[in-house]
């Protein structure tokens, strides 16, 4: 008993009580949702039998009900845009800046750290303020798109059926771009910078000392941020809600939004469990990615 | 990559840049203090003719906006306290030891970093539902969120303590302190920084959730501001001036707090790497 009390205050039991407590209550709150999403996603759950564990199987029955909804290729081929859309522009946008913000200027890291302000705000509250932006007959982007002279009439973002998707694409660029610009900054201060002088005494301009300086050697950074916008992407569900509650008629639904939609206004918690079940697959792949590119850095 | 560019031309460039990125935010503002007919003008007028700031006082009230903030200040206490409870132990203990059990529980945690919480709240809410949880909606939010931000939590500040040299802490066992001796007078006061601001970050996080609160919360009067934004925003919206007040009176709290630290909550993001 002594024993195992001197090992709890001073030994091994320690370090074990510290991770156990919270890895039993990251288990209890992740790990047992996700096996019970998977035994949902092939029951038929109803208002009736959401309170029993008996609920009658139902097979493939839920999976088979989903595909043959008729928003499903429509959904899959939103969630693509949302997701490419976002990471592209968050990238590149993000990668433009990180670059220039490593040039030598006052104030250079304060006025770069300002930008994380978007990624701080409540997801909700960016949705508002884009909604605001982007509405389609007094919406300020219109406003400023017709007096550069890219447009004549009025883009209605939101309730354009072509547009609405991109509407919240937008949003989402700007919500996460300045998180992609912070991580490549970290991985472009991590260049040595006597590479880039002895490319220049070499006679390398700015593109070749781009392409094969910059991108090579950044290599584990850029495959971290990329799989990490993929999983924040797939993460993305606050804009939904404020900016085009998935409408008009599904064209700008994706998968996240409509999982939900499914368990809490339909209430058919089976098809919500199948739907975000189909997700897991697409977020479990990032994740491997992520986590091999990381893997350096987190074993530190 | 250094230039001999000028670097006046390159701060009043980036400050151009700046100012670009953080229009939205500008025009939450500018769009509140304009009158109902003047955010109907087309062209939008870009600075308010006649600034009212009675709006504030007239929404926080119409909008019950007390009850709300409340809310979300108690959603966001708890789930940063569970946080910083249940994560800094562990993150101190995963930074101390290297062996393949670490690495799997290291790999376990970057896992559940990455799982939307629009995948786990279906079966957290039925969850919940089956062992009585959502008569308690604000706990079971507080719990929910709390296991979503927990990993997070700890690859961060795991970072930090790896940073801790182990042989101060080795010193003080030497000299007769206990192991909880060693890190309450010696590891954390020296990783408090990097602790502070990721509770920080967390809180920040805790007070915009919306997903949890919203399915879980169905009662109004326990609801975060979050949820309450929400209930008069869509598609058709035509209050913008109230909506805008409400939001910036939601996130300028936020928004000084993250100002008033911005280099520290940089440097604690990017572990440092970044200064």
């Amino acid at each position: 008993m002594r024993r195992i009390l001197s090992s709890i205050t001073d030994g091994k039991g320690f370090d074990l009580i510290m991770v156990g407590v919270t890895m039993l209550f990251l288990f209890a709150l992740a790990g047992v949702p996700l096996v019970y999403n998977v035994v949902m996603s092939f029951q038929q759950v109803d208002m009736f039998n959401l309170n029993t564990f008996s609920r009658p199987f139902a097979g493939f029955e839920n999976y088979v009900a989903i595909v043959s909804q008729p928003e499903f290729w429509l959904v899959i081929r939103n969630t693509a845009i949302f997701v490419f859309g976002s990471i592209a522009g968050q990238f590149i946008f993000g990668f433009a800046l990180a670059i220039f913000f490593m040039l030598s200027f006052p104030f250079a890291s304060t006025i770069r750290g300002l930008f994380l302000v978007s990624w701080v705000m409540p997801g909700l509250v960016v949705g508002a303020l884009w909604g605001w932006i982007l509405a389609g007959d007094f919406g300020v982007l219109n406003a400023i798109l017709r007096g550069l002279g890219i447009i004549d009439g009025t883009m209605f973002w939101k309730s354009d059926p072509n547009l609405s998707i991109w509407a919240v694409t937008i949003a989402n660029i700007w919500l996460g771009l300045a998180f992609n610009m912070m991580l490549l900054s970290v991985g472009l201060a991590g260049i040595p910078r006597d590479l880039y002088e002895a490319a220049e005494l070499d006679g390398a301009n700015g593109w070749q000392r781009f392409t094969t300086i910059t991108l090579p050697m950044m290599r584990s950074t850029i495959g971290a941020v990329l799989a990490l916008g993929l999983i924040y992407t797939l993460q993305q569900f606050d804009l939904f809600p404020a900016i085009t509650e998935g409408g008009p008629a599904n064209s700008s639904n994706v998968a996240q939004y409509w999982a939900w939609q499914w368990s809490f206004q339909l209430f058919d918690f089976a098809k919500g469990a199948t739907v975000s079940m189909m997700m897991v697959i697409f977020v479990l792949i990032a994740s491997i990615v992520y986590v091999r590119s990381t893997r350096h850095e987190v074993r530190g | 990559m250094t230039r001999v560019a000028a670097p006046k031309i390159l701060l009043v460039l980036a400050l151009a840049l700046a100012a670009v990125y953080l229009f939205p935010l500008y025009w939450m503002y500018a769009t509140s203090l304009k009158g109902a007919s003047e955010i109907f003008a087309n062209p939008p007028t870009f600075w308010p003719r006649d600034p009212d700031f009675s709006i504030f006082p007239a929404t926080w009230e119409r909008r019950t906006m007390d009850t709300f903030l409340w809310n979300s200040l108690v959603i966001a206490t708890g789930v940063t306290t569970l946080t910083v409870l249940l994560g800094t132990g562990c993150a101190y203990v995963l930074a101390r030891y290297r062996n393949p059990w670490i690495d799997i529980g290291l790999f376990a945690i970057l896992m559940l970093q990455v799982l939307p919480a629009s995948v786990m709240i279906t079966p957290l809410y039925v969850g919940f539902n089956q062992l009585g949880l959502l008569d308690y909606p604000r706990t079971a939010v507080i719990i929910a969120a709390a296991g979503k931000s927990i990993p997070f939590y700890i690859v961060l500040v795991r970072a930090t303590f790896m940073s801790v040299p182990s042989e101060l802490e080795e010193a003080a066992l030497v000299d007769g302190n206990s192991r909880w001796g060693a890190i309450f007078f010696i590891v954390l006061p020296l990783a408090r920084n990097g602790i502070l601001v990721l509770a920080i970050l967390t809180f920040m996080q805790a007070f915009g959730e919306y997903i949890y609160s919203k399915s879980i919360i169905t009662t109004q009067s326990l609801q975060p501001a979050s949820v309450g934004l929400s209930g008069f925003l869509g598609p058709n919206s035509t209050d913008w001036n109230g909506i805008m007040a409400y939001a910036a009176m939601y996130v300028t709290p936020i928004i000084l707090v993250f100002v008033i630290l911005q280099r520290r909550i940089v440097s604690g993001l990017t572990s440092g790497a970044l200064k």
